[in-house]
Protein backbone atom coordinates (compact mmCIF):
# COMPACT_ATOMS: atom_id res chain seq x y z
CA UNK A 1 0.00 0.00 0.00
CA UNK A 2 1.76 3.37 -1.58
CA UNK A 3 0.21 6.21 -0.65
CA UNK A 4 1.97 9.43 -1.37
CA UNK A 5 -0.20 12.05 0.23
CA UNK A 6 -3.04 13.06 2.68
CA UNK A 7 -5.51 13.23 0.17
CA UNK A 8 -8.71 10.41 -0.29
CA UNK A 9 -8.11 7.47 -1.77
CA UNK A 10 -9.93 4.47 -3.07
CA UNK A 11 -9.09 0.77 -1.38
CA UNK A 12 -9.63 -2.10 -3.32
CA UNK A 13 -8.69 -6.04 -2.34
CA UNK A 14 -8.68 -9.34 -4.18
CA UNK A 15 -8.51 -8.68 -8.36
CA UNK A 16 -11.56 -6.53 -8.58
CA UNK A 17 -13.12 -6.35 -12.39
CA UNK A 18 -11.48 -3.66 -14.22
CA UNK A 19 -14.91 -2.44 -15.65
CA UNK A 20 -15.61 -2.05 -11.71
CA UNK A 21 -12.44 -0.53 -10.71
CA UNK A 22 -13.08 2.23 -13.70
CA UNK A 23 -16.67 2.61 -12.26
CA UNK A 24 -14.91 3.29 -8.84
CA UNK A 25 -12.99 5.91 -10.36
CA UNK A 26 -15.26 7.66 -12.51
CA UNK A 27 -17.86 8.17 -9.01
CA UNK A 28 -15.53 8.65 -6.32
CA UNK A 29 -12.77 10.90 -8.49
CA UNK A 30 -10.43 9.96 -11.50
CA UNK A 31 -7.25 11.27 -9.92
CA UNK A 32 -7.95 9.46 -6.94
CA UNK A 33 -5.00 7.00 -5.75
CA UNK A 34 -5.61 3.01 -5.86
CA UNK A 35 -4.45 1.27 -2.72
CA UNK A 36 -4.14 -2.71 -1.94
CA UNK A 37 -5.43 -3.06 1.35
CA UNK A 38 -4.49 -6.61 0.98
CA UNK A 39 -1.10 -5.55 2.08
CA UNK A 40 0.65 -5.60 5.29
CA UNK A 41 2.02 -1.91 5.93
CA UNK A 42 2.23 -1.78 9.75
CA UNK A 43 -1.56 -0.62 10.32
CA UNK A 44 -2.37 -0.99 14.07
CA UNK A 45 -4.07 -4.24 14.95
CA UNK A 46 -8.35 -3.06 14.60
CA UNK A 47 -8.84 -6.02 16.95
CA UNK A 48 -12.28 -6.64 14.99
CA UNK A 49 -11.58 -10.18 13.67
CA UNK A 50 -10.18 -12.69 15.75
CA UNK A 51 -7.15 -14.51 15.50
CA UNK A 52 -7.93 -17.57 13.25
CA UNK A 53 -8.52 -15.22 10.29
CA UNK A 54 -6.50 -15.40 7.62
CA UNK A 55 -3.64 -12.58 8.20
CA UNK A 56 -4.73 -11.25 4.73
CA UNK A 57 -8.01 -10.24 5.72
CA UNK A 58 -7.11 -8.99 8.53
CA UNK A 59 -4.95 -6.84 6.76
CA UNK A 60 -7.91 -5.25 4.79
CA UNK A 61 -9.95 -4.44 8.08
CA UNK A 62 -6.53 -3.16 9.60
CA UNK A 63 -6.16 -1.00 6.99
CA UNK A 64 -9.29 0.24 5.97
CA UNK A 65 -9.70 1.23 9.67
CA UNK A 66 -6.83 2.35 9.61
CA UNK A 67 -7.15 5.28 6.71
CA UNK A 68 -10.73 5.31 7.51
CA UNK A 69 -12.08 8.95 6.44
CA UNK A 70 -9.36 8.82 3.67
CA UNK A 71 -11.01 6.08 1.97
CA UNK A 72 -13.17 7.26 -0.24
CA UNK A 73 -14.38 3.58 -1.11
CA UNK A 74 -13.43 0.45 -1.25
CA UNK A 75 -13.62 -2.16 -4.46
CA UNK A 76 -14.26 -5.76 -3.20
CA UNK A 77 -13.47 -8.36 -4.73
CA UNK A 78 -16.24 -10.57 -3.37
CA UNK A 79 -16.31 -13.26 -5.94
CA UNK A 80 -14.56 -16.60 -6.80
CA UNK A 81 -11.79 -14.55 -7.65
CA UNK A 82 -10.79 -14.15 -3.86
CA UNK A 83 -12.76 -15.88 -1.26
CA UNK A 84 -15.62 -16.31 1.13
CA UNK A 85 -13.60 -14.24 3.38
CA UNK A 86 -13.23 -11.39 1.27
CA UNK A 87 -17.07 -11.73 0.27
CA UNK A 88 -17.69 -11.24 3.93
CA UNK A 89 -15.43 -8.56 4.79
CA UNK A 90 -16.58 -6.73 2.23
CA UNK A 91 -19.53 -7.15 4.67
CA UNK A 92 -18.37 -5.97 7.51
CA UNK A 93 -17.07 -2.76 6.10
CA UNK A 94 -20.03 -2.08 4.68
CA UNK A 95 -21.40 -2.91 8.81
CA UNK A 96 -18.76 -0.28 9.65
CA UNK A 97 -19.81 2.45 7.34
CA UNK A 98 -17.32 2.23 4.71
CA UNK A 99 -18.37 2.64 1.21
CA UNK A 100 -18.36 -0.74 -0.90
CA UNK A 101 -18.79 -1.66 -4.23
CA UNK A 102 -18.60 -5.55 -4.80
CA UNK A 103 -16.79 -6.72 -8.01
CA UNK A 104 -17.20 -10.15 -9.51
CA UNK A 105 -15.00 -11.09 -12.23
CA UNK A 106 -16.92 -12.48 -14.80
CA UNK A 107 -15.40 -15.37 -17.15
CA UNK A 108 -16.26 -13.07 -20.20
CA UNK A 109 -14.09 -10.78 -19.01
CA UNK A 110 -11.36 -13.46 -18.38
CA UNK A 111 -7.89 -12.10 -20.51
CA UNK A 112 -5.37 -13.65 -21.87
CA UNK A 113 -1.66 -12.04 -20.92
CA UNK A 114 1.14 -12.75 -21.05
CA UNK A 115 2.89 -14.08 -18.56
CA UNK A 116 5.46 -12.07 -18.39
CA UNK A 117 7.01 -12.11 -15.14
CA UNK A 118 5.62 -15.53 -14.14
CA UNK A 119 8.02 -16.99 -16.38
CA UNK A 120 10.81 -14.35 -15.89
CA UNK A 121 14.14 -14.20 -14.13
CA UNK A 122 14.40 -11.77 -11.35
CA UNK A 123 13.89 -12.05 -7.42
CA UNK A 124 10.37 -13.64 -6.56
CA UNK A 125 9.63 -10.51 -4.33
CA UNK A 126 9.99 -8.12 -7.21
CA UNK A 127 8.23 -10.15 -9.95
CA UNK A 128 5.54 -10.85 -7.80
CA UNK A 129 4.82 -7.05 -6.62
CA UNK A 130 4.78 -6.40 -10.36
CA UNK A 131 2.00 -9.14 -11.00
CA UNK A 132 -0.12 -7.09 -8.50
CA UNK A 133 0.85 -4.01 -9.38
CA UNK A 134 -0.77 -5.14 -12.66
CA UNK A 135 -4.24 -5.02 -11.34
CA UNK A 136 -4.56 -0.97 -11.08
CA UNK A 137 -1.75 -1.01 -14.73
CA UNK A 138 -2.47 -3.16 -16.59
CA UNK A 139 0.23 -1.66 -19.33
CA UNK A 140 1.65 -4.27 -21.24
CA UNK A 141 5.34 -4.21 -20.03
CA UNK A 142 6.34 -6.08 -23.10
CA UNK A 143 8.98 -9.06 -23.21
CA UNK A 144 12.14 -6.99 -22.49
CA UNK A 145 10.84 -6.09 -19.03
CA UNK A 146 12.16 -9.56 -17.94
CA UNK A 147 14.37 -12.20 -19.28
CA UNK A 148 12.39 -15.39 -19.74
CA UNK A 149 13.86 -18.68 -18.39
CA UNK A 150 13.84 -22.30 -18.10
CA UNK A 151 12.35 -22.81 -13.97
CA UNK A 152 14.79 -24.66 -11.60
CA UNK A 153 11.53 -24.32 -9.01
CA UNK A 154 8.20 -22.88 -9.12
CA UNK A 155 6.33 -20.90 -6.41
CA UNK A 156 2.67 -21.47 -6.28
CA UNK A 157 0.11 -19.38 -4.37
CA UNK A 158 -0.81 -15.98 -3.37
CA UNK A 159 1.48 -13.03 -2.43
CA UNK A 160 2.66 -14.23 1.06
CA UNK A 161 1.85 -11.95 3.84
CA UNK A 162 5.67 -12.05 4.65
CA UNK A 163 7.71 -11.63 1.67
CA UNK A 164 10.27 -13.03 3.27
CA UNK A 165 9.59 -16.56 2.60
CA UNK A 166 10.09 -15.06 -1.43
CA UNK A 167 13.42 -14.42 -0.61
CA UNK A 168 14.68 -17.90 0.12
CA UNK A 169 13.92 -19.03 -3.95
CA UNK A 170 16.37 -18.71 -6.45
CA UNK A 171 15.78 -16.21 -9.53
CA UNK A 172 14.78 -18.89 -11.92
CA UNK A 173 11.74 -19.60 -9.81
CA UNK A 174 8.71 -19.39 -11.76
CA UNK A 175 5.36 -18.49 -10.84
CA UNK A 176 1.94 -20.71 -10.31
CA UNK A 177 -1.13 -20.29 -8.82
CA UNK A 178 -3.72 -17.35 -8.10
CA UNK A 179 -0.93 -14.80 -8.66
CA UNK A 180 -0.22 -16.30 -12.25
CA UNK A 181 -3.87 -16.14 -12.91
CA UNK A 182 -3.82 -12.65 -11.63
CA UNK A 183 -0.57 -12.00 -14.21
CA UNK A 184 -3.19 -13.42 -17.30
CA UNK A 185 -6.09 -11.67 -16.09
CA UNK A 186 -8.16 -14.93 -15.48
CA UNK A 187 -8.36 -14.66 -11.14
CA UNK A 188 -10.93 -17.50 -10.41
CA UNK A 189 -10.08 -19.64 -12.98
CA UNK A 190 -9.32 -22.80 -11.05
CA UNK A 191 -7.83 -25.06 -13.92
CA UNK A 192 -5.25 -22.40 -14.31
CA UNK A 193 -4.98 -22.10 -10.95
CA UNK A 194 -4.07 -25.84 -10.55
CA UNK A 195 -1.77 -25.99 -13.41
CA UNK A 196 2.36 -26.62 -12.16
CA UNK A 197 4.94 -27.62 -14.45
CA UNK A 198 5.20 -31.94 -14.17
CA UNK A 199 8.73 -32.36 -12.53
CA UNK A 200 9.31 -28.84 -10.94
CA UNK A 201 10.29 -28.87 -7.52
CA UNK A 202 7.46 -26.32 -6.53
CA UNK A 203 6.39 -25.07 -3.21
CA UNK A 204 3.15 -24.64 -2.22
CA UNK A 205 1.92 -21.91 -0.16
CA UNK A 206 -1.05 -21.19 1.48
CA UNK A 207 -1.76 -18.45 4.35
CA UNK A 208 -3.08 -20.52 7.10
CA UNK A 209 -6.88 -20.00 7.64
CA UNK A 210 -7.38 -19.40 3.85
CA UNK A 211 -9.46 -21.97 1.99
CA UNK A 212 -6.72 -22.39 -0.40
CA UNK A 213 -4.80 -24.81 2.12
CA UNK A 214 -6.94 -27.44 0.81
CA UNK A 215 -5.46 -26.92 -2.44
CA UNK A 216 -1.99 -26.44 -1.43
CA UNK A 217 -1.51 -29.49 0.07
CA UNK A 218 -3.68 -31.60 -2.35
CA UNK A 219 -1.64 -30.30 -4.94
CA UNK A 220 1.85 -30.47 -3.01
CA UNK A 221 1.06 -34.23 -2.82
CA UNK A 222 0.14 -34.99 -6.63
CA UNK A 223 3.27 -32.93 -7.77
CA UNK A 224 5.85 -34.05 -4.96
CA UNK A 225 6.19 -30.76 -3.78
CA UNK A 226 6.37 -29.05 -0.61
CA UNK A 227 3.51 -27.72 1.35
CA UNK A 228 3.61 -24.54 3.48
CA UNK A 229 1.12 -22.47 5.46
CA UNK A 230 2.22 -19.37 7.56
CA UNK A 231 0.08 -17.10 9.59
CA UNK A 232 1.60 -13.55 10.15
CA UNK A 233 5.35 -13.80 10.00
CA UNK A 234 7.42 -16.24 8.62
CA UNK A 235 9.49 -18.20 11.37
CA UNK A 236 12.87 -20.27 10.87
CA UNK A 237 11.28 -23.67 10.52
CA UNK A 238 9.54 -22.55 7.60
CA UNK A 239 12.45 -20.58 6.09
CA UNK A 240 14.02 -23.67 6.71
CA UNK A 241 12.47 -25.94 5.27
CA UNK A 242 11.66 -23.96 1.94
CA UNK A 243 15.45 -23.27 1.93
CA UNK A 244 16.19 -27.53 2.26
CA UNK A 245 13.92 -28.51 -0.33
CA UNK A 246 15.09 -25.84 -2.92
CA UNK A 247 18.66 -26.91 -2.03
CA UNK A 248 17.94 -30.35 -1.87
CA UNK A 249 15.68 -31.05 -4.80
CA UNK B 1 37.95 -26.85 14.50
CA UNK B 2 34.78 -26.87 16.33
CA UNK B 3 31.45 -28.30 14.87
CA UNK B 4 28.25 -28.06 16.76
CA UNK B 5 24.74 -29.00 16.66
CA UNK B 6 23.01 -26.48 19.04
CA UNK B 7 19.73 -27.76 19.81
CA UNK B 8 16.79 -26.83 21.84
CA UNK B 9 18.09 -28.84 25.30
CA UNK B 10 21.55 -30.22 24.21
CA UNK B 11 23.92 -28.96 22.42
CA UNK B 12 26.80 -31.67 20.59
CA UNK B 13 30.26 -30.30 19.95
CA UNK B 14 32.79 -32.12 17.60
CA UNK B 15 36.03 -31.33 17.63
CA UNK B 16 37.89 -32.44 14.56
CA UNK B 17 41.52 -32.14 15.84
CA UNK B 18 40.91 -34.83 18.29
CA UNK B 19 37.70 -36.58 16.85
CA UNK B 20 35.83 -36.22 20.39
CA UNK B 21 32.13 -35.53 21.08
CA UNK B 22 31.13 -33.36 24.09
CA UNK B 23 27.15 -33.09 25.14
CA UNK B 24 26.63 -29.98 27.06
CA UNK B 25 23.52 -28.35 27.96
CA UNK B 26 22.09 -25.61 25.39
CA UNK B 27 21.20 -23.33 28.62
CA UNK B 28 25.61 -23.60 29.38
CA UNK B 29 26.22 -22.82 25.75
CA UNK B 30 24.40 -19.74 25.21
CA UNK B 31 25.55 -18.66 28.34
CA UNK B 32 29.67 -19.37 27.29
CA UNK B 33 30.78 -15.87 26.13
CA UNK B 34 33.58 -17.35 23.70
CA UNK B 35 31.65 -20.50 22.77
CA UNK B 36 32.26 -19.97 18.97
CA UNK B 37 32.12 -22.79 16.36
CA UNK B 38 33.08 -23.17 12.77
CA UNK B 39 30.61 -24.65 11.22
CA UNK B 40 26.90 -25.27 13.44
CA UNK B 41 23.05 -25.68 13.00
CA UNK B 42 20.47 -24.94 15.07
CA UNK B 43 18.93 -21.99 15.94
CA UNK B 44 20.76 -20.48 18.68
CA UNK B 45 24.13 -21.14 16.67
CA UNK B 46 22.80 -18.44 14.45
CA UNK B 47 25.71 -15.65 15.74
CA UNK B 48 28.07 -18.13 17.30
CA UNK B 49 29.53 -19.62 13.85
CA UNK B 50 31.73 -19.10 10.90
CA UNK B 51 29.37 -20.82 8.87
CA UNK B 52 25.88 -21.60 9.59
CA UNK B 53 23.63 -24.86 8.03
CA UNK B 54 19.90 -25.12 8.32
CA UNK B 55 18.87 -28.13 10.62
CA UNK B 56 17.39 -30.07 8.26
CA UNK B 57 20.37 -29.51 5.86
CA UNK B 58 22.28 -30.72 8.35
CA UNK B 59 19.82 -34.10 9.13
CA UNK B 60 19.55 -34.77 5.04
CA UNK B 61 23.44 -34.72 4.71
CA UNK B 62 24.23 -36.57 7.67
CA UNK B 63 21.55 -38.87 6.63
CA UNK B 64 22.87 -39.65 3.54
CA UNK B 65 26.32 -40.10 5.04
CA UNK B 66 25.38 -42.76 7.57
CA UNK B 67 22.29 -44.40 5.72
CA UNK B 68 23.53 -47.07 3.00
CA UNK B 69 20.70 -46.77 0.82
CA UNK B 70 18.80 -44.70 -1.99
CA UNK B 71 15.54 -44.62 -0.35
CA UNK B 72 14.77 -44.16 3.39
CA UNK B 73 12.79 -42.35 6.01
CA UNK B 74 14.60 -40.22 8.55
CA UNK B 75 13.23 -37.90 12.01
CA UNK B 76 14.99 -36.84 14.36
CA UNK B 77 13.19 -36.44 17.48
CA UNK B 78 14.29 -33.49 19.67
CA UNK B 79 13.18 -31.28 23.01
CA UNK B 80 10.51 -29.24 21.12
CA UNK B 81 10.23 -30.63 17.39
CA UNK B 82 10.45 -33.42 15.01
CA UNK B 83 12.56 -33.22 11.66
CA UNK B 84 11.80 -35.37 8.93
CA UNK B 85 13.53 -36.35 5.68
CA UNK B 86 12.44 -38.79 3.29
CA UNK B 87 14.76 -39.60 0.48
CA UNK B 88 13.05 -41.75 -2.58
CA UNK B 89 15.92 -43.41 -5.33
CA UNK B 90 18.34 -40.64 -4.10
CA UNK B 91 15.80 -37.83 -4.65
CA UNK B 92 14.28 -35.48 -2.13
CA UNK B 93 11.03 -36.90 -0.80
CA UNK B 94 9.32 -35.61 1.84
CA UNK B 95 10.72 -32.57 4.20
CA UNK B 96 8.88 -31.43 7.11
CA UNK B 97 9.29 -30.15 10.10
CA UNK B 98 6.89 -30.13 13.29
CA UNK B 99 7.15 -27.28 15.68
CA UNK B 100 3.73 -25.96 16.43
CA UNK B 101 2.30 -29.27 17.10
CA UNK B 102 4.77 -31.56 18.24
CA UNK B 103 5.86 -28.94 20.74
CA UNK B 104 7.71 -29.43 23.99
CA UNK B 105 6.71 -33.05 23.54
CA UNK B 106 10.74 -34.40 23.67
CA UNK B 107 11.17 -32.20 26.90
CA UNK B 108 8.41 -32.90 28.59
CA UNK B 109 9.89 -36.69 29.15
CA UNK B 110 12.50 -35.38 30.43
CA UNK B 111 11.04 -33.34 32.80
CA UNK B 112 8.59 -35.66 34.00
CA UNK B 113 11.55 -38.02 34.13
CA UNK B 114 13.06 -36.05 36.43
CA UNK B 115 10.44 -34.80 38.53
CA UNK B 116 9.09 -38.47 39.03
CA UNK B 117 12.97 -39.63 39.13
CA UNK B 118 12.17 -42.37 36.52
CA UNK B 119 15.09 -44.57 35.51
CA UNK B 120 14.70 -44.89 31.77
CA UNK B 121 17.01 -47.50 31.39
CA UNK B 122 14.91 -49.61 33.43
CA UNK B 123 11.24 -48.64 32.18
CA UNK B 124 9.51 -50.86 29.89
CA UNK B 125 7.18 -50.07 26.73
CA UNK B 126 3.39 -49.70 26.88
CA UNK B 127 0.88 -51.53 24.54
CA UNK B 128 -1.64 -48.36 26.13
CA UNK B 129 -0.77 -45.11 24.89
CA UNK B 130 -2.51 -41.43 25.61
CA UNK B 131 -3.01 -38.56 23.33
CA UNK B 132 -0.19 -36.27 23.14
CA UNK B 133 -1.61 -33.18 21.70
CA UNK B 134 1.37 -31.14 23.04
CA UNK B 135 3.84 -31.96 25.56
CA UNK B 136 1.14 -30.19 28.29
CA UNK B 137 -1.94 -31.52 27.35
CA UNK B 138 0.47 -34.25 27.80
CA UNK B 139 1.84 -33.86 30.96
CA UNK B 140 -1.53 -33.21 32.11
CA UNK B 141 -2.91 -36.47 31.55
CA UNK B 142 0.24 -37.96 33.11
CA UNK B 143 -0.41 -36.46 35.76
CA UNK B 144 -4.33 -37.37 35.61
CA UNK B 145 -3.05 -41.40 35.59
CA UNK B 146 -0.75 -40.75 38.41
CA UNK B 147 -2.86 -39.01 41.21
CA UNK B 148 -5.71 -42.04 40.12
CA UNK B 149 -3.38 -44.24 41.20
CA UNK B 150 -1.27 -45.53 38.36
CA UNK B 151 2.52 -45.72 38.71
CA UNK B 152 4.25 -43.13 37.19
CA UNK B 153 6.64 -45.00 34.92
CA UNK B 154 3.42 -46.77 33.43
CA UNK B 155 2.25 -43.10 32.72
CA UNK B 156 5.20 -42.06 30.78
CA UNK B 157 5.14 -45.15 29.39
CA UNK B 158 1.59 -44.06 28.01
CA UNK B 159 3.02 -40.46 26.85
CA UNK B 160 5.68 -41.92 25.20
CA UNK B 161 3.82 -44.49 23.36
CA UNK B 162 1.59 -41.54 21.95
CA UNK B 163 4.60 -39.55 20.94
CA UNK B 164 5.83 -42.86 18.59
CA UNK B 165 2.51 -42.66 17.56
CA UNK B 166 2.72 -39.13 16.78
CA UNK B 167 6.07 -39.59 14.88
CA UNK B 168 5.44 -42.72 12.87
CA UNK B 169 2.22 -41.05 11.38
CA UNK B 170 4.22 -37.86 10.84
CA UNK B 171 6.65 -39.77 8.86
CA UNK B 172 4.43 -40.98 6.84
CA UNK B 173 4.23 -44.56 8.39
CA UNK B 174 7.10 -45.89 6.49
CA UNK B 175 8.15 -49.83 7.38
CA UNK B 176 11.74 -48.99 8.38
CA UNK B 177 12.32 -46.19 9.98
CA UNK B 178 15.79 -44.16 10.90
CA UNK B 179 16.01 -42.21 14.41
CA UNK B 180 18.43 -39.48 14.98
CA UNK B 181 18.76 -37.89 18.07
CA UNK B 182 18.13 -38.38 22.05
CA UNK B 183 15.86 -40.94 21.72
CA UNK B 184 17.79 -43.39 20.17
CA UNK B 185 19.05 -43.48 23.70
CA UNK B 186 15.70 -44.20 25.62
CA UNK B 187 14.84 -48.00 24.86
CA UNK B 188 10.85 -47.60 26.48
CA UNK B 189 10.79 -45.01 22.79
CA UNK B 190 12.65 -47.32 20.64
CA UNK B 191 10.88 -50.81 21.88
CA UNK B 192 7.81 -48.77 21.17
CA UNK B 193 8.16 -47.70 18.00
CA UNK B 194 9.39 -50.97 17.31
CA UNK B 195 5.56 -52.22 17.64
CA UNK B 196 5.22 -49.81 14.31
CA UNK B 197 8.19 -50.23 12.78
CA UNK B 198 11.47 -51.53 12.22
CA UNK B 199 13.69 -48.97 13.65
CA UNK B 200 17.60 -48.13 13.24
CA UNK B 201 18.95 -45.73 15.80
CA UNK B 202 21.79 -43.60 13.87
CA UNK B 203 22.34 -41.86 17.58
CA UNK B 204 22.68 -38.20 18.36
CA UNK B 205 25.49 -36.91 15.91
CA UNK B 206 23.63 -37.52 12.50
CA UNK B 207 23.60 -33.47 12.26
CA UNK B 208 27.29 -33.18 13.14
CA UNK B 209 28.01 -35.48 10.44
CA UNK B 210 25.74 -33.57 8.47
CA UNK B 211 28.31 -30.72 9.12
CA UNK B 212 31.73 -32.74 8.37
CA UNK B 213 30.00 -33.18 4.96
CA UNK B 214 29.61 -29.46 4.62
CA UNK B 215 33.46 -29.01 5.82
CA UNK B 216 34.15 -31.55 3.13
CA UNK B 217 32.80 -29.62 0.28
S1 LIG C 1 -5.25 -15.80 1.57
FE1 LIG C 1 -7.05 -17.07 1.18
S2 LIG C 1 -8.52 -16.56 2.79
FE2 LIG C 1 -6.95 -14.98 2.73
S3 LIG C 1 -7.79 -13.40 1.44
FE3 LIG C 1 -6.53 -14.68 0.13
S4 LIG C 1 -7.90 -16.23 -0.69
FE4 LIG C 1 -8.97 -15.24 1.03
Amino acid sequence: MKISNNEKVIGYFGFPSRRILGEARKRYGERLELVDLDVAVGAPDSGLLNTTTCRIIANVIDNAVYLSGRLAAVVADVGESKCDRGRHAAFLLREMGFEVMESRFPRDEFENRDLIYSTGRGPLPDRINAIMDTVVDPTDPGREAVTSCEPTHGFWGVPPNDFRILEVFPETTHIFGWTRCVEAGRPGDLEMECYVEEGLPTVFFAQSFCAKQDLAHHLAGRNNGLYVDCHRSVNHSILSKVEAFIKLS
Amino acid sequence: MLLADCGSTWTKIYDTENDTLRIIQTSEMVECNNCHFAIATGHSARSRCNLFRNELLALASGARAMVDSSSFTVVDVGGRDIKLISIENGRIGKIDWNLACGSTTGATIELLGRYYGIDFSEMEPSDEWINVTCGVFGMEKVLEFVSTGGLPSEGLARFIHGLVRNVHNFAGRPRRLYLSGGFCENSCFVGTMEKYCEVIPLGRAVLVEGLKAVQDE
